[in-house]
């Protein structure tokens, strides 16, 4: 989800202007493949319990995007992501992995901390790598996010924070409600956005919502089976 | 290196947040029932939980497991999942509020504390603790 943001704020702020050696349709090329590198990264935890499979879908002005993965082993897990671009209707598969490197379990708490890494399918050249991590308990939830993309005639930093706060507590398998918000920035164009996130659990799935005034609504599905 | 401020500053609050909660004694929830075990354990659960649980089972044992780690309701979806497919399993109850999951099985079976600690591991948890009990 956070690429996609950044993706709209690329556009809107005329990045395929200031970066001129590339032409207007390999900075189109060039930040879509990043999107799909990107996205989904921060919606859920990236691995589910052995043998889970967890599928997500996500949707905003410019890309539809459908991530995969599959947990064979509690420390890691693979997936495969495809995007496509609205606008010139070209498809973007990508392969990840992630990592689990340390899990805390606590009484009334979890804390994470991941290694994730993806490659292009078809330019491997478009790659990034990510370390993430999170804090929660039913009440909390804090997570964070470094990111180093590189592709063909780019190379990006991004970091990212997130908050999120339950309103209330629900029970196993009632409606869980997070008010949240995001914060993040990129060394391309230095400056940071902030912006409210709306997630909802219910059961397997789950519903998330975001918006901001420069990149209009970002909408996320997931479903855990 | 503003980023990397930001990084130490997420780690180590992060860190010092958990560190309260892990000496943390679950055994001070309110509401729930205590009760001396043979082996000098004590037994805490929810006493309407637990009587909604064993209601309608018959020569059963029930295990109480304790869990670390489990915040979210998906950590508890994969909880029920995993001993759901267990056959030998007759019921499971998760709850979120005291890290607690009852497992009924039948009076004859022979219960593996470990085959246990090795589901709730495959989640992602750790157990802390398994009482079985029979009713």
């Amino acid at each position: 989800m956070a690429s996609l943001f950044l993706s709209v704020i690329l556009h809107q702020k005329g990045l395929t202007e200031k970066l001129n050696p590339i032409p207007y349709g390999g900075m189109r090329a060039l930040i879509i493949i990043l999107c799909a590198l990107l996205s989904s990264a921060s919606f859920s935890r990236p691995i589910s319990y052995v043998g889970g499979h967890t599928l997500m879908a996500n949707s905003n002005s410019l890309t539809d995007n459908i991530y995969w993965h599959y947990t064979p082993n509690i420390n890691y897990s693979v997936g495969l992501d495809y995007q496509k671009d609205k606008v010139s209707n070209e498809y973007f598969p990508s392969a990840r992995f992630t990592y689990l490197i340390n899990r805390k379990n606590a009484a009334q708490s979890q804390r994470n901390l991941y290694l994730k890494t993806g490659v292009g399918l078809n330019n491997s050249n478009n790659h990034f790598y990510s370390l993430a991590g999170d804090w929660e308990t039913r009440r909390l939830f804090t997570s964070f996010s470094i990111k180093q993309s590189s592709g063909v005639g780019y190379d990006m930093f991004e970091q990212s924070v997130k908050v999120g706060v339950a309103p209330y507590l629900g029970a196993y398998g009632d409606f869980h409600t997070w008010l949240m918000v995001e914060t993040k920035k990129n060394d391309l164009d230095n400056e940071r956005i902030t912006y409210p996130v709306l997630r909802f659990f219910k059961g397997g799935a789950a519903f998330e919502i975001s918006y901001h005034k420069k990149t209009d609504w970002d909408i996320h599905l997931m479903y855990r089976f | 290196m503003e980023k990397l401020l930001l990084l130490g500053l997420l780690l180590t609050s992060s860190f010092l947040h958990a560190e309260p909660h892990e000496m943390g004694n679950m055994l001070s929830h309110e509401g729930h029932l205590h009760e001396a075990m043979v082996d000098g354990k004590e037994l805490v659960v929810d006493p309407k939980r637990f009587d909604l649980f064993v209601e309608g089972l018959k020569n059963n044992q029930i295990a109480l497991v304790s869990v670390q780690g489990m915040v979210c309701d998906f950590c508890a979806r994969g909880i029920a999942k995993t001993f759901g497919k267990d056959k030998s399993v007759t019921k499971v109850d998760v709850d979120l509020a005291s890290g607690k999951v009852l497992l009924a099985y039948p009076a004859a079976f022979e219960i593996s504390l470990e085959d246990i600690e090795k589901k709730i591991l495959n989640n992602g948890l750790n157990t802390t603790d398994i009482q079985i009990m029979s009713n």
